[in-house]
């Protein structure tokens, strides 16, 4: 019996290579990465590279919820657009005209732990499936709403803030009958977990520990205690391949991030150290089982977490065609995976200014890495913002290429070896954020060829991109950047075609979607107050980019198609 | 003699004043290790109070007592926390200190911050330490007693406080709740806790399996019946009879106070 289950898992394995999966979006942008396979791709091409330049505003809508600012990924299905804003209030919005259908404000959320992120009030995305709207919250609750009303309908807590110091910033995802969501906190002293509730009635499903715990495989890559707050937080959201029925997550930094003495094993060298923190994971969909990991940096000591989106996308690579997944650490270096089986195939690196190390080898090993010590400073870029933040790439099959925004940023870092409190922040170093110096722009749009790992073109920008990118299939490669210029480039050369003033900063997720055979760009704009948006400002103080809660939509004048 | 008198007159002048000095760079020295620990981790504020996560701190022109105010109290809506509840108050002030040094408060006021703390009254038994831990030990995942009760802020107030501490394990282990009913809802019935019922839509906590999902429904849309086949007992598991001990231990010392 067990061998004929072995012989169908090949056999459908097999059957599943022979048809590249379709991770463009078409009417709707159905999920946070826009499919489940997280390409950032819309199929819609009524917009392109000829009439882009007619493109103007359809309708705009203010939140009225000027906290932070507008991060959230709109979802939009069968013509309705749900959208929610930092302080967890949710919209139905005609996704033609951007009237009301409904309203949902969340309570006051419960206090967190004083001396954490608890305090903040950020929200990246609600998900929606089973005629629900799902939505974490600061107070690491998971909520679901009736997709017609608003109302709610269940809610579960994910995890105690007062105790974590953590809460859930990510968009769910739904997978199948579940919806999964990780709360965030790498950063302070906890531990992650990636929790599947039944869409059906919020019960828990299967909850996955980042960590393992005693007697458990992995254990004995902690020292000690030090596994208890070993962070690994699961922070944003993931990837499913249905054909393989894998969940794919990305995990966090280990904590306390700049100071690892009291969490490596003296014995530990080369691979897997501080298990499963830094890791690509995949898990089975039904069970949480873990099916394969990957630790792109083992004995990370440089905050680089491996939590951003999975691009999962069919291409031939050495003449075979593989069913592969896309991976941009923290640190910029790019990982391709083989998602069937975990096995690695390639790697670039983005960043222009990389000292942190003098290269990475062909196999995927970081080489030359400089390690901050106790009560030195040291400089090191890309620094504690990364090259990358947790805005998301996106991936064009026209093109075949993935289009990164990435930044050129350091930090001077003095570490230290206070011990961790329970949900207390655990960074470890005084930090101070630098640019490097000899340069007048700090951040690119690239386009890189994730087989050959070849960087195509490259779009410069003076200051830093914190905004998700979107690929068309008009040929069209959108973001905005903190001035307020929402702009979009020519994804087979770079060369910018087009852009709009929308009045604030951009730190959000641009969607296309279609209503009535009229195509619709649509982006949040307002400029992030805290965390890396602040790192920015910080970094440029004649700069003074503007907050806001605004959606602004595109789309092209009647008359001008 | 003359030379004598000038020198005690001089070392009665100058002596206060270097010693005020010495105490005030000492302050300013740990307010820069304090500061360098807590606040200044990139996530927050940089180091030396340039920007980072939050605000610049240096050269803003802030007085001493709004930075009093501020560290102390924090700023609502922000991760800006109320550091009185977190550092002892010597060294809130020496913070306090360092940071108005970043804004050119030269001389700053050793005594800002320095409030007595408000009393904690006695200390917790070993034991009872033993059994607060427990009580929220986040390694049993739902499995801890902090997934329905909440104690001094810690936990999900599920459950009503907590009125009467059973007597010992055993007691804990057959804890009563009559307040858990049946409900039939969807075509299944489960074990419930109602939070409201009447013309409104109910809502009520299923406890099915942990944690208890909130659950709002059409009141006509839900039936509950006495009784429940859920247990206490069934949701602490994961405890021996030594851990509980030491959690009704926790629960005898906090009705104390």
């Amino acid at each position: 019996m067990a061998r004929a289950m072995k012989l169908l898992s090949i056999f459908l394995l097999a059957a599943a290579s022979v048809y590249a999966q379709d991770g463009a979006t078409h009417a709707d942008w159905p999920s946070s990465g826009g499919t489940q396979l997280a390409w950032r791709y819309s199929s819609l091409d009524q917009i392109n590279t000829t009439n882009v330049k007619n493109l103007a505003p359809a309708w705009i809508f203010q939140t009225g919820d000027y906290a932070e600012n507008l991060q959230a990924t709109p979802i939009v299905v069968d013509g309705v657009m749900y959208l929610i804003t930092a302080r967890d209030q949710v919209f139905a919005l005609d996704a033609a005209t951007g009237r009301i259908i409904w309203h949902y404000v969340y309570p006051p959320p419960r206090p967190g732990r004083p001396g954490s992120f608890s305090g903040l009030a950020q929200n990246r995305g609600v998900a929606v499936g089973d005629g629900k709207v799902f939505f974490g919250t600061n107070d690491a609750f998971l909520v679901a709403l009736d997709q017609k009303t608003g109302r709610e309908l269940w809610k579960v807590s994910v995890e105690d803030p007062m105790q974590c110091g953590c809460n859930i910033f990510a968009a769910p995802l739904v997978v199948k009958d579940k919806v999964i969501v990780g709360e965030n906190g790498s950063d302070v002293a906890h531990h992650g977990h990636l929790s599947a509730f039944y869409m059906k009635t919020g019960r828990l499903a299967w909850r996955w520990d980042v960590i393992p715990g005693p007697g458990e495989k992995g254990h004995d890559t902690w020292k000690g205690d030090s596994w208890k707050f070993g962070g690994g937080a699961a922070w944003t959201t993931g990837s499913f391949d249905p054909q393989l029925n894998l969940v794919y997550w990305g995990t966090g930094n280990p904590s306390p991030d700049y100071y690892d003495a009291e969490r490596v094993p003296g014995t530990s060298q080369g691979r897997d150290i501080n298990l499963y923190t830094d890791c690509i994971v995949a898990l089975d969909a039904d069970t949480g089982e873990l099916r394969w990991h990957y630790q792109e940096l083992p004995g990370d000591i440089m905050d680089f977490d491996s939590a951003y989106e999975i691009v999962l996308i069919d291409r031939e690579v050495q003449g075979r065609m593989r069913k592969i997944l896309v991976h941009v650490n923290k640190s910029g270096i790019t990982f391709v995976l083989d998602r069937v089986t975990g096995e690695f195939l390639g790697v670039f690196s983005t960043p222009e200014v990389q000292t942190w190390i003098t290269g990475v080898t062909e196999g995927g090993e970081v080489v030359g890495r400089k390690y901050p010590e106790v009560g030195k400073t040291i400089t090191l870029c890309p620094g504690t913002a990364g090259a990358k933040s947790w805005n998301q790439v996106a991936y064009s099959p026209r093109t075949g290429f993935v289009y990164m925004p990435i930044n050129e940023i350091c930090a001077d870092i003095t570490p230290n070896s206070q011990p961790p409190e329970e949900g207390g922040f655990a960074i470890n170093a005084a930090v101070e954020l630098k640019v490097p110096p000899g340069r007048t722009t700090y951040s690119h749009v690239d386009a890189w060829d994730p087989v050959t790992g070849k960087r195509l073109w490259s779009y410069p920008y003076k200051y830093l991109l914190l905004a998700s990118v979107l690929a068309t299939a008009g040929d069209l490669v959108f973001t905005g950047d903190p001035e307020g210029d929402f702009f979009a480039l020519d994804a087979r050369t770079g060369a910018k075609l087009w852009s709009f003033q929308t009045g604030a900063g951009n730190r959000g997720s641009a969607i296309s979607y279609e209503v009535n055979g009229r195509q619709y760009i649509a982006t949040p704009t307002g400029w992030q107050q805290s965390q890396v948006g602040a790192f920015a400002s910080g970094l440029f103080p004649d700069q003074s980019w503007r907050q806001g809660s605004t959606l602004v939509v595109f789309a092209l004048p009647e008359g001008s198609r | 003699m003359t030379r004598s008198l000038l020198l005690l007159v001089l070392c009665t002048l100058a002596c206060p004043a270097l010693a005020w000095s010495q105490n005030t760079q000492d302050v300013l020295k740990q307010g820069e290790q304090v500061f360098n620990l807590r606040c200044a981790t990139g996530y927050c504020h940089g180091a030396r109070g340039t920007p980072a996560g939050a605000p610049r701190l240096a050269a803003r022109g802030f007085d001493q007592a709004f930075i009093s105010d501020t560290v102390s109290h924090g700023v609502p809506g922000t991760a800006m926390s109320a550091f009185d509840k977190i550092l002892p108050p010597a060294e809130l002030m020496a913070v306090v200190a360092y940071v108005a040094g970043l804004n050119g408060i030269a001389n700053p006021d050793l005594n800002v911050g320095q409030a007595p703390a408000q009393p904690a009254g006695p200390p917790l038994s070993p034991e009872a330490v033993r059994g607060r831990d427990l009580f929220s030990d986040s390694f049993r995942g739902f499995g801890r007693c902090s997934t329905c009760h909440e104690i001094n802020g810690i936990g999900i107030p599920v459950a009503t406080p907590i009125a009467t501490v059973p007597a010992d394990v055993q007691a804990l282990r057959a804890l009563a709740t009559p307040q858990v009913t049946t409900a039939a809802f969807g075509g299944e019935m489960m074990p419930a806790l109602v939070v409201r019922k009447g013309a409104r839509p109910v809502v009520f906590y299923d406890l099915t399996i942990p944690p208890p999902v909130l659950t709002t429904v059409d009141s006509g849309a839900v039936d509950f019946s006495e009784g429940s086949a859920w247990r206490h007992s069934s949701v602490i598991r994961s405890y021996g009879d030594a851990d509980l001990t030491s959690i009704l231990a926790y629960l005898r010392e906090v009705a104390k106070r």
